[in-house]
């Protein structure tokens, strides 16, 4: 019985048993080279259950939406320390999940597909993955030149939290900066960064599929939509994206887990994890802190010491 | 106001965040003790530095302000005991971040000015006009920037 199998038949027990009401995992989507989440409630329904690198979502976005119900939910690495972000924020409680911790070897990129191949995106159409080897058409293409950028400098393959786990353990990257990307932008000069920033933001058309998929940005009434004050106008000026942008992404401050999920997201493909890093390398760096790596720890806005970092100030 | 699309006539405008307590009592010292100090600041006052959420910063940065200024008590004597402890981490973090967008570094400054120190206010103040003035006028972020826009 293969270790997919194992799962749906736990998943199954359960459903059955009562433990949860609700599993939240992947099924195969309609479009090639992605899956689609998957809401199983009924038992015999769990051999819709897959997993592979397509399996891009980071499921715990769904979890607030569940509060105070019992689910279960698949995830891997980056996003089982999402679910610990949400268990410190109070927004789950552990009683209440089941979680299928997969060791993930990195989810597919299908621009970086279309990029190898020389074609654009939609135009791939007949694609899957077969063991290390992403068969597009006639063509097959190494799994690990098209990973996602973020997971080819992963250190959370393993599951930090999970009841029971799916698939084995993957070796962290050898050496590689998870942050190389941050110092790359840093290095640059101020006006150098800003047409950088300027020029991502400005293929923003204000979808807010980043905030959708993001696990953490849970907030009932999101600044955005707020209209008392309204800081915010859905226009189509940059001032606008970028002001969408900055906010939302600070608001990420010392909560995000850098799962990736909001530039996965992005249907333009901007590159929202250039910003948020930066916001995790400080973090690490001024509080020695780490997002979702502890259930237990304050988040560091919520806190402070008499000592904190003080040369900004005038 | 001043005249900002006049490039001579060109004053900076900042915005002033100040806590209650300390900083805006010691720019009201300023002013009682007669000490001259650049008029291009405009104050609001906050109960705390704490009050400061990162959304009036670039708010204030995105409708034209030039420059932005926080000032609230000193470490260990917020009126709140701690509030302005919070609000450096939130400070430092935003600060870094504004600059790798590219925010000129200069155009959001932070400061600790107590309620006994006037003359620092206008020190303050002094160095942080000075600094926007040589920058110029805000560029990014600025809803009405005619720079940025094509």
């Amino acid at each position: 019985m293969s270790a997919l199998q194992t799962v749906r038949d736990t998943v199954a027990g359960w459903l059955r048993s009562g433990e949860i009401e609700l599993f939240i995992g992947y099924e195969a989507g309609t479009v090639p080279l992605r899956a689609t989440p998957t809401f199983i409630r009924n038992p015999e329904d769990v051999d819709r259950l897959i997993w592979d690198a397509t399996c891009e979502n980071n499921l715990a976005a769904f979890l607030p939406k569940y509060r105070g119900k019992k689910v279960g939910i698949m995830v891997k690495g980056c996003d089982s320390h999402a679910v610990i972000g949400l268990l410190q924020e109070g927004q789950v409680i552990r009683e209440n999940l089941r979680i299928v911790g997969v060791h993930c070897p990195g989810v597919v990129d299908v621009r970086r597909v279309a990029a190898q191949l020389g074609v654009p995106v939609e135009q791939i159409d007949d694609a899957r993955i077969e063991g290390e080897q992403v068969i597009v058409g006639e063509q097959t293409l190494a799994l690990r030149d098209v990973l996602f950028e973020g997971c080819q400098t992963c250190t959370c393959h393993a599951p930090a939290i999970y009841d029971v786990t799916l698939g084995e353990p993957v070796v962290d990257a050898a050496e590689g900066d998870s942050f190389a990307h941050v110092r790359e932008m840093e290095a640059l000069s101020a006006e150098e960064r800003w047409v950088r920033f300027a020029q991502e933001l400005e293929r923003c058309n204000l979808c807010f599929a980043c905030r959708n998929a993001c696990p953490m940005c849970y907030c009932n009434i999101c600044f955005v939509d707020r209209s008392m004050p309204r800081w915010f106008n859905q226009t189509t000026q940059p001032e606008d994206k970028q002001f969408y942008q900055v906010m939302r992404t600070f608001h990420l401050a010392g909560r995000c887990v850098g799962c990736g999920a909001c530039t996965r997201a992005c249907p333009q493909g901007i590159n929202i994890r250039l910003f948020l890093d930066k916001l995790r390398a400080d973090v690490q760096e001024l509080y020695g802190y780490e997002a979702g790596e502890d259930a237990e720890a304050k988040p560091p806005l919520t806190t402070y010491r008499e000592d904190d970092y003080n040369d900004f100030i005038l | 106001m001043a005249d900002t699309t006049n490039k001579e006539q060109w004053q900076p405008k900042i915005l002033a965040f100040l806590c209650n307590w300390c900083s805006y009592a010691g720019a009201d010292l300023a002013g009682t003790s007669r000490l001259q100090y650049p008029p291009n600041v405009r104050i609001i006052r906050l109960p705390c530095s704490g009050r400061v959420n990162p959304i009036f910063i670039v708010e204030a940065l995105r409708q034209g302000a030039d420059g932005v200024l926080v000032s609230g008590c000193h470490p260990g004597d917020c009126h709140y005991l701690a509030g302005n402890y919070y609000a450096r981490r939130r400070f430092a973090l935003l600060q870094r971040y504004l600059e790798y967008l590219g925010i000129e570094p200069g155009r959001v400054q932070f400061s600790w000015v107590s309620a006994s120190e006037g003359g620092r206010f206008a020190e303050v103040v002094t160095k942080v006009t000075e600094d926007v003035r040589a920058l110029g006028p805000s560029r990014h972020l600025n809803i009405n920037a005619v720079a940025t826009k094509k």
